[in-house]
């Protein structure tokens, strides 16, 4: 099962989000955290991303998901710690964060690899609340 | 020849700068950003100042700062300068003296990495406006035969001239950019913390 | 094969019912798909999170299934009935 990253700057938002995720995707869902920094300021930590990218593998890929501007760019360099071969199997997921990790979640729970996993949570672009 | 003990001190005269100049760098995020980068960069170099081991080589020494970026400065900031010090680190490999060519070298290779991160270009009122010019200017002293001194002075000159010239530019990129037009008539907090750490260097390098 | 169902979750099919509700359908060989009668839209594929979650089915709207693939009438009725709240077993 592909594997799910949160990335926030907010250690509570991501953990909450873990949890409200791993439910709706009923426990079948592999979901990992990695938010804020160390002395818990708010913040994004590469090098906690890279460990939350490890954690969430299960041997298919991680999808990722983050929350604003330099999550994106921790994200990015979170890539750069790990080794080469890791990159393919990784994907930023360019979504909303809580509707993309939602549909990532619910997508990953189905088995799906981690191509349709990455697109479940970017149709989450196009999603209507009200 | 430079060295490792020097690169160390590099990484102490930036952190006693980012703590000397915390608030000013605050001030001027407040005017156009999150009011935070003084605080951020304050935090992260006293987490360089913390892992410093002046015995390693001075890749290590620079990746360890690196890393200690990334993980404690929290904004945009961490990844960028931690991108930079990343690719210096690789660049002037693990060794405790190396020539000012290498030297000039592991700053290119910093520049690129931190500008492919940002995916900045010069004119975006962004560290790349501070550190770029610092950069060539670098480079181009050393090719006329200065000494290494000398031109990491012009290195800092040609950074302090860019961080002044990010006043009247607008911010295309970063969280500057959200302000758009309100951006412009503000010194960039990130250019001025890069000539911070540029004149740092010629500090701690000087007399080779 | 084609079923009018009216939903039965108070939270509609939103959150913990969608996710349930295409996670039973992915289960399916059929092609499935899901229209809200209220609104009028869709048809979209009961096997896509977001696009369930986009049909904005409250309680008690009506919904209509529509199954196609040597397994339609079995997804259709089980997923009718976790759509009318029948307890699974």
């Amino acid at each position: 099962m592909v594997g799910i990253v949160l990335v926030s700057h907010s250690a509570k938002l991501a953990a909450g989000l873990q949890d409200l995720v791993e439910q709706l995707a009923q426990g079948r869902a592999h979901v990992e955290a990695a938010g804020g920094v160390a002395d818990g300021a708010l913040g994004t930590d590469a090098a906690a991303i890279a460990e939350a990218i490890r954690r969430a593998d299960q041997g298919e890929g991680v999808a990722v998901l983050m929350d604003l501007g330099s999550a994106v760019l921790s994200a990015e360099t979170a890539l750069d710690l790990l080794p080469a071969d890791w990159r393919p199997r990784v994907a930023l997921c360019d979504a909303p964060m809580v509707e993309g990790a939602v549909a990532a979640a619910v997508e990953a729970s189905l088995g799906s690899p981690l191509a349709a996993v990455r697109r479940a949570a970017e149709e989450a672009r196009e999603l209507r609340k009200l | 020849m430079s060295t490792s003990a020097q690169t160390a001190r590099w990484l102490r005269l930036a952190a006693a700068a980012m703590a000397e100049h915390r608030d000013e760098l605050t001030a001027l995020d407040a005017a156009i950003g999150d009011a935070d980068h003084g605080v951020n960069m304050h935090r992260g170099f006293q987490a360089v100042v913390a892992r410093l081991d002046e015995t390693q080589d001075a890749g290590s020494i620079a990746r360890g700062a690196a890393m200690a970026l990334i993980s404690t400065v929290g904004g945009a900031a961490g990844p960028l300068y931690g991108t930079f010090f990343m690719r210096f680190a690789a660049s002037v490999g693990a060794k405790h003296e190396f020539t000012a060519a290498e030297l000039a070298a592991a700053f290119r290779a910093g520049l690129d990495g931190l500008a492919q991160r940002g995916k900045a270009q010069a004119g975006e009122k962004t560290i790349l406006d501070a550190l770029a010019p610092a950069c060539a200017a670098l480079e181009a002293d050393l090719a006329n035969g200065e000494p290494l001194s000398d031109a990491l002075l012009g290195a800092a000159e040609a950074a302090r001239q860019g961080v002044l010239a990010t006043i009247p530019l607008v911010a295309t990129k970063g969280r500057a950019s959200y302000l758009g037009e309100r951006s412009r008539g503000h010194q960039d907090p990130g250019a001025t913390s890069a000539y911070l750490i540029v004149k740092a260097a010629a500090d701690a390098f000087a007399g080779e | 094969m084609e079923l009018t169902v009216t939903v039965h979750d108070e939270a509609g099919l939103h959150a913990r019912p969608a996710a349930a509700f295409v996670q039973a359908a992915a289960g399916y060989k059929a092609a499935v798909r899901i229209s809200n009668l209220r609104t009028g839209k869709g048809p979209v594929s009961a096997k896509s999170i977001i696009a369930v979650m986009g049909l904005g089915v409250r309680q008690g709207d009506e919904v209509r299934l529509h199954a196609e693939g040597e397994d339609a009438a079995q997804a259709l009725q089980a997923l009718a009935g976790l759509l009318q709240g029948e307890r699974t077993e």
